[in-house]
């Protein structure tokens, strides 16, 4: 491989890199978020939700980005090829994230919760204070997890035409006619990137281990 | 005008999936006065005082702190969490299983609802938790994290946790139930403090001993009701009810 084809593989590699990154952020969020609004247990948004997270994680991943991609014109939107890629990934996610949420809520200590209402701690208050930070990182293993399925599950988006890291070895192999190389460098750079997450979830855990009482 | 009382409690009556855990309780606890509420398990002593802070809501009865009602509005509405939180602030509780946050060491435990309940300053806060933190002989171990603490420590910082707030009224349910008995100590060391201090206090003990000791009324529940009000030195020594006496038997024996 010549100094072209490891710069395309890079370019690749960052493509994977950025959509995946803005989708974790994205699904991490708003799967918090949902996870909120279920535990409040609203009548039909309740329902909603639940269905939404059904639907999203029972589709394929790769149906899901063809079904957003194709189904926008015909709603009238121009959409770019990045942005179907990301809110493809982003609906995939934020399934997963906010199931993992809602365990982490239903699992947290009512004792710490009463002892918070108990010196006048306001509902949210106890919640950004005593338990976000510690379902956090409780959850981190698992949402960490998740990020390392949706990065390898990112290939996906190479269907409506996004050169991720695994699209990008096509078109080198294309030139070079040597298919080996592109994949096993493109192979290396995915432990890269899941080794990078793994060492920030080992991390976390030492900080979690605290915390078992 | 006769003071009011800061606790008073009025023909409460809880249920639970049916079952009467408490049925028309009255109980008043006047400024200063340390009441203990004893009884076997399940005779609805938890429930009670799990009550007063509104963590239980009881069906039917009313509590008031001060004069004003918790749990429920003026208008009869039910309060919503700001106005329940600001009552609850006047209350310290003391729970069995200490509920420290793990994720905060002994001095953020007890600065924590300083500065994001009281909004004082990190500064102040930390002032008057070292004090506090002192008083209850934990003053050493304000870095540490609750999961280097012994039972009796971690008790003592949830009462200094409880105290930070200034409540009116001390809540304690069981705190030296969940202890090793040579920690018990300790633990009934710095209550019985507190009360010479001139806190208001309700306990539910086990304790009898301490309980003989410390309180100006003693409170017998069976069955969620109240079958016997008086001061120690009656209680302990001349129970009017066949429950009680034997009930107190039963624990010499022991």
């Amino acid at each position: 491989m010549d100094s072209t084809a490891w710069s395309m593989l890079l370019n690749g590699a960052w493509v994977t890199l950025w959509i995946s990154g803005v989708s974790i952020a994205l699904g991490v969020s708003l799967g918090l978020i949902i996870a909120l609004i279920r535990s409040a247990k609203i009548p039909f948004v309740h329902q909603v939700l639940g269905l939404y997270i059904s639907i999203a994680r029972a589709t394929p991943l790769v149906t899901l980005v063809l079904f957003i991609f194709l189904s926008a014109p015909t709603l009238g939107i121009n959409m770019d090829r990045s942005i179907a890629g990301i809110l493809a990934l982003t609906l995939n996610t934020t399934a997963f994230n906010a199931e993992i949420w809602r365990s982490a809520f239903n699992n947290f200590s009512n004792d710490q919760r009463e002892a918070a209402l108990a010196v006048g701690m306001t509902p949210g208050v106890y919640f950004r204070r005593i338990m976000l930070p510690q379902i956090v990182i409780t959850s981190l293993p698992s949402l960490v997890n998740e990020m390392s399925f949706l990065i390898k599950g990112s290939p996906a988006i190479a269907v409506i035409g996004i050169v991720d890291l695994t699209r990008v070895t096509n078109r080198i192999s294309a030139v070079t006619y040597e298919p080996l190389p592109p994949i096993l460098a493109a192979g290396a750079l995915y432990m890269v990137i899941i080794a990078a997450l793994v060492w920030f979830q080992r991390v976390a855990e030492c900080k979690a281990n605290r915390l078992a009482m | 005008m006769p003071e009011l009382p800061e606790v008073s409690i009025q023909k409460l009556s809880k249920q639970f999936d049916g079952v009467e855990v408490l049925r028309d309780v009255s109980l008043e606890v006047q400024r200063g006065e340390v009441v203990s509420i004893l009884g076997s398990s399940g005779s609805g002593k938890s429930t009670l005082l799990r009550c007063v802070n509104w963590l239980e809501q009881p069906d039917g009865g009313e509590i008031r702190i001060a004069g004003d009602r918790i749990g429920v509005k003026a208008d009869g509405k039910a309060m919503n969490n700001r106005d329940l939180a600001k009552v609850r602030s006047q209350l310290g509780m003391v729970f069995q299983s200490f509920n420290l946050w793990p994720h905060l060491n002994v001095l953020h435990n007890v600065t924590e609802a300083l500065i994001h309940v009281k909004g004082m300053k990190k500064a102040e806060a930390e002032t008057l938790a070292d004090e506090l933190l002192a008083k209850v002989g934990m003053a050493e171990k304000r870095s540490n994290y609750p999961y280097t603490l012994s039972g009796g420590q971690k008790q003592r910082v949830a009462i200094a946790r409880a105290l930070a707030m200034q409540p009116r009224v001390m809540l304690f349910d069981e705190p030296t139930s969940a202890l090793d008995p040579e920690l018990v100590g300790e633990v009934l060391a710095v209550i019985r403090d507190l009360s010479q201090e001139g806190y208001t206090m309700i306990i539910v003990t086990h304790e009898m001993e301490f309980a003989r000791n410390v309180s100006d009324q003693v409170v017998f529940l069976e069955k969620g009701k109240i079958i016997e009000k008086s001061a120690p030195e009656e209680f302990f020594v001349h129970p009017k009810t066949e429950r009680v006496r034997q009930f107190l038997e039963l624990d010499e024996k022991v």
